[in-house]
């Protein structure tokens, strides 16, 4: 007889912005199958949660044969991948005792909580279990900054004086002209629907420009026009096209009155009366490698096509001055009238329909007083601790659902510091670049093995409702309860004394769910709006009742609170920041790295499954001319080296990417060799481990040489 | 009744989702069999460059070659809806029919003795009143099918597609939107 096949709502909980709907078909204890979301009907506001090739591929990554099944100890040198089988209460036992000693001998922020977003958008298993951990027991060095956006934040904040900058993707259809600047959603997802809502937009008639180094599949599919602009000039050619709309009166004078401070000051730096440089097309042409020709064009009609969305990526943004970038488009939305209205944009995107706020985080157990350092400083904060200036001595790591080891700069500096480290615990699924370096090694439970609730980043109305459809794999376990088992070794009381449910019903307690069985059994719940959710509509409509919350209460162009901060390099009013000497390329490095996302990696996760990894191989993009230059050909083994490192790849030599720029994907988890060189193409081999004066990480002004491997 | 697929290249990113859906539901190995494939064209020369991507799978033919190459009648039409299946039991894996295929939609794995396999337009799912896995999946909604007056009657479907085998010699029932 067949045996009966379960279909189970589960969801897609990773850190790619959207959260789709994936449907477990299980037949005795085993998912034999993964659909999505067919519910109807399927139309904008309440569009089908469609998965991704990596959602789809998830079967491959619930019984992968490299999947955790056993607790592991550290059976060899730290970071060798040796590791034996041990008993859950040895390594519960072992990682309590290493807790307690290093807490007695150099105080609880000797422990670094390294994790991360593997699985960020769950409500209730994940991350948030092991801060309320060290929070119940004394405390931790926590890391600080969005490597992502770091510089949008900074911009959002100074600017508009909130992080809500995104409205709702069904929006991007009232657009009557997209840019797309620096931003690739086909492959960095950015919410699930983005894409096809772009490609809507564009047969409703939407002019779509795509401005970016690489004629991204993005710009394949729904660009018109493609600007090859080089990495880092970004803010140029802004600056450059409200030259053009100020000097043709094409402004939005009304708006600039009403709802911004400090435009006046802006224009006498772009005209030229504050330093004497005019920030022409011609000027803005030499920085960016964009005919002059071509800035006006596009400025002008920006500016008179109403209403026009400059929808800007986060990867521009992740350069030196990053924050200027966002500073300047959020002034472009405003100078054209297009901030809190339908079909506009605002410049950046962060947070945007609050529906993350109707689902609160797993509460964070207290708040004693935590050292913090910055993310792409961990490794250096661990060799130098307090020595060198960081808040605290770290003793130990703890990493849960993190690969922070891989997805920083400077991968060889990791491995150095990690070897200096008494203990390190790591809770996964694999055994991850982080987790190779683990002595203790807790298998733990993807979400199909257990029910959670998650919400996308922001863009969509709809929770998600992810059902346990499988028993855990091997003797995996999830995270809330090892973090649970190892309270009760610490001697904390009252960790997690609710159930699973209990705690889902009260996460969601604000999420107005009427029928809880029902959206148990549905596996969603899409909200229906009343009227689209626009970014700072309140704001545009009553800004008198409904100010910004900036010290002005209006955008603030001129930033007091930046002038404030007494930093030369970063601006008051948005600027072009020419590079200063210490980023002066090398002529050793003559080649600009950008680290791009790709559709075969959320982050450092899914290249390993086979259906994912046939589907796009990670490889250089190198022009042919810089190709041609090196003896470089297609498929190619190359070696691309930075201050920092170095790592080989093979070459795609394509007329995709603007000459002097070349792509890595970031996300492939680092092999070193003998010599520190990295052989799988993990583009964090030659990032460094910097940041800027506001903590922005520049990836993508990481300077490289790329040759041909003998 | 004859079914027919119909893809908007206008609207396909290349993500590979109908692809990965197609074998997990068929339960495929990666690398050796693609009952469904996509291919990317990069054409031009920086900064005038284009790319366009397509996504086939079998096209079930009016008049499929590979059944009038096959010695051994073992692949037909099916009557109700113009499905071209492969009886296996008759199948004896000589591969006449992989050379005939205009499109490269039959496929074989390495291993000794292996039988044609190809695109069933999920005839299990059909059956059940749902679409093909690979158009369900789309999450850009670029594929399609159903009886073949609707999906030529789609708009700007196109006789002939770059990188694509014309349909008029091959008859094969694949309506494309070209980019």
């Amino acid at each position: 007889m067949k045996s009966e096949i379960k279909k189970v709502p589960v969801g897609c909980p990773h850190d790619c912005g959207g959260s789709c709907l994936l449907i477990a078909h299980v037949e005795d204890g085993v998912v034999k199958r993964i659909t999505t979301d067919e519910s109807l009907p399927d139309a904008p506001g309440v569009a089908q949660l469609r998965a991704c090739l990596k959602g789809r591929a998830y079967r491959q990554r619930l019984y992968h044969p490299d999947r955790l099944k056993y607790p592991l100890k550290r059976a060899g040198e730290r970071g060798s991948g040796k590791f034996e089988r041990i008993s859950w209460d040895e390594a519960l036992d072992t990682v309590a005792e290493n807790m307690l000693a290093i807490r007695e001998k150099h105080g609880a922020t000797a422990i670094l909580n390294m994790s991360h977003s593997g699985t960020m958008l769950c409500a209730y298993h994940g991350k948030g279990c092991i801060y309320r951990l060290l929070n119940m027991f004394g405390g931790q060095t926590m890391l600080h900054s969005i490597v992502s956006n770091e510089g949008g934040v900074f911009a959002a904040l100074q600017t508009y004086g909130a992080v809500f900058t995104t409205s709702e993707r069904e929006d991007l259809l009232n657009s009557k002209m997209i840019i797309i600047w620096g931003w690739n959603p086909t492959d960095s997802v950015w919410g699930t629907n983005t894409s096809y809502y772009l490609a809507l937009a564009r047969e409703k008639g939407a002019r779509i420009v795509a401005v970016d180094p690489r004629y991204t599949d993005s710009a394949a599919t729904f660009a018109q026009q493609w600007i090859p602009i080089r990495p880092g000039a970004d803010t140029a050619m802004l600056i450059a096209m409200a030259y053009v709309i100020i000097e043709e009166n094409l402004y939005d004078k009304k708006f600039l009155d009403r709802y911004t401070i400090g435009f006046d000051k802006f224009r006498e730096y772009v005209m030229g009366q504050e330093d004497d440089v005019p920030k022409t097309p011609q000027w803005a042409s030499e920085i960016t490698g964009v005919p002059a020709g071509t800035i006006v064009e596009l400025a002008r009609a920006y500016a008179t096509t109403k209403p026009a969305a400059l929808s800007v990526g986060h990867g521009p943004g992740r350069t030196n001055h990053g924050e200027q970038f966002h500073r300047a488009a959020m002034t472009l939305c405003a100078m054209t009238g297009n901030v809190g209205r339908s079909g506009g944009d605002t410049g950046i995107a962060i947070f945007g329909y609050p529906i993350q706020m109707k689902v609160m985080n797993f509460p964070a157990g207290g708040s004693p007083e935590n050292a913090s350092v910055h993310f792409n400083k961990w490794a250096d904060a661990i060799i130098e601790g307090r020595a060198g200036g960081y808040p605290s001595d770290i003793k130990m790591v703890y990493s849960v659902a993190g690969n922070t080891v891989n997805q920083l700069g400077n991968v060889r500096k990791a491995d150095r510091a990690l070897k200096t480290l008494e203990f390190m615990v790591a809770h996964d699924h694999f055994l991850t670049a982080t987790a190779r370096y683990a002595d203790i090694v807790f298998p733990a439970t993807t979400h199909f093995e257990r029910s959670d609730v998650m919400t996308p980043w922001c863009f969509g109305h709809y929770i998600i409702y992810s059902d346990k459809a499988i028993e855990p794999y091997g003797e995996c376990r999830n995270d809330i309860d090892i973090c649970a088992d190892l309270a009760k070794r610490l001697g904390i009381a009252g960790y997690n004394d609710t159930s699973e449910e209990e705690w889902l019903k009260y996460l969601t307690s604000a999420a107005e769910i009427a029928d809880w069985d029902e959206f148990k059994q549905r596996g969603f719940l899409k909200y229906e709006l009343d009227k689209p959710h626009i970014a700072f509509r309140e704001q545009i409509e009553d800004i008198e009742n409904s100010p910004f919350s900036t010290p002005s209460g209006k955008i603030e162009i001129y930033s007091q609170s930046i002038a404030d901060m007494q930093k030369p390099d970063v601006p008051p009013i948005p600027k072009y920041v020419a590079p200063q000497k210490a980023e002066t390329p090398d002529p050793q490095f003559p080649l600009n790295l950008i680290t791009g996302h790709s559709k075969k990696s959320c982050n450092s996760m899914f290249y390993n499954l086979p259906w994912v990894h046939e589907a796009e191989k990670q490889e250089i993009w190198i022009n042919s001319v810089d190709a041609g230059a090196r003896g470089i050909k297609n498929g190619d083994m190359v070696k691309v080296t930075s201050g920092v490192g170095a790592t080989i790849l093979p070459a795609r030599v394509t007329e995709r990417i603007i000459p002097g720029t070349v792509n890595i994907d970031q996300g492939m988890q680092f092999q070193l060799n003998a010599e520190g060189i990295d052989t799988v193409g993990c583009a964090n081999a030659v990032c460094p481990d910097v940041h800027t004066s506001v903590d922005v990480t520049p990836y993508n002004s990481t300077r490289v040489q790329v040759e041909k491997m003998a | 009744m004859q079914l027919a697929f119909y893809f908007d290249q206008t609207r396909c990113t290349g993500c590979h989702t109908c692809v990965v859906a197609c074998k997990d539901w068929h339960d495929l190995p990666a690398e050796l069999v693609n009952w469904r494939r996509v291919t990317t064209h990069e054409e031009g020369t920086f900064p005038n460059v284009k790319v366009n991507h397509i996504s086939l799978s079998c096209c079930h033919c009016a008049q499929p070659a590979c059944a009038e190459a096959c010695p051994e009648d073992a692949i037909y039409k099916r009557d109700a809806d113009g499905v071209v299946l492969i009886d296996a039991e008759r199948c004896t894996g000589c591969r006449v029919c992989e050379d005939a295929c205009p499109y490269g939609a039959i496929q074989f794995r390495p291993d000794d003795g292996s039988k044609a396999e190809k695109c069933t337009f999920c005839a299990d799912r059909l059956e059940g009143g749902e679409a093909p896995i690979c158009v369900a999946s789309c999450p850009m909604r670029a594929l399609d099918f159903g009886p073949v007056e609707s999906m030529r009657a789609k708009p700007e479907v196109a006789a002939y597609v770059a990188h694509v085998p014309d349909s008029a010699q091959t008859t094969g029932w694949i309506f494309i939107r070209p980019k």
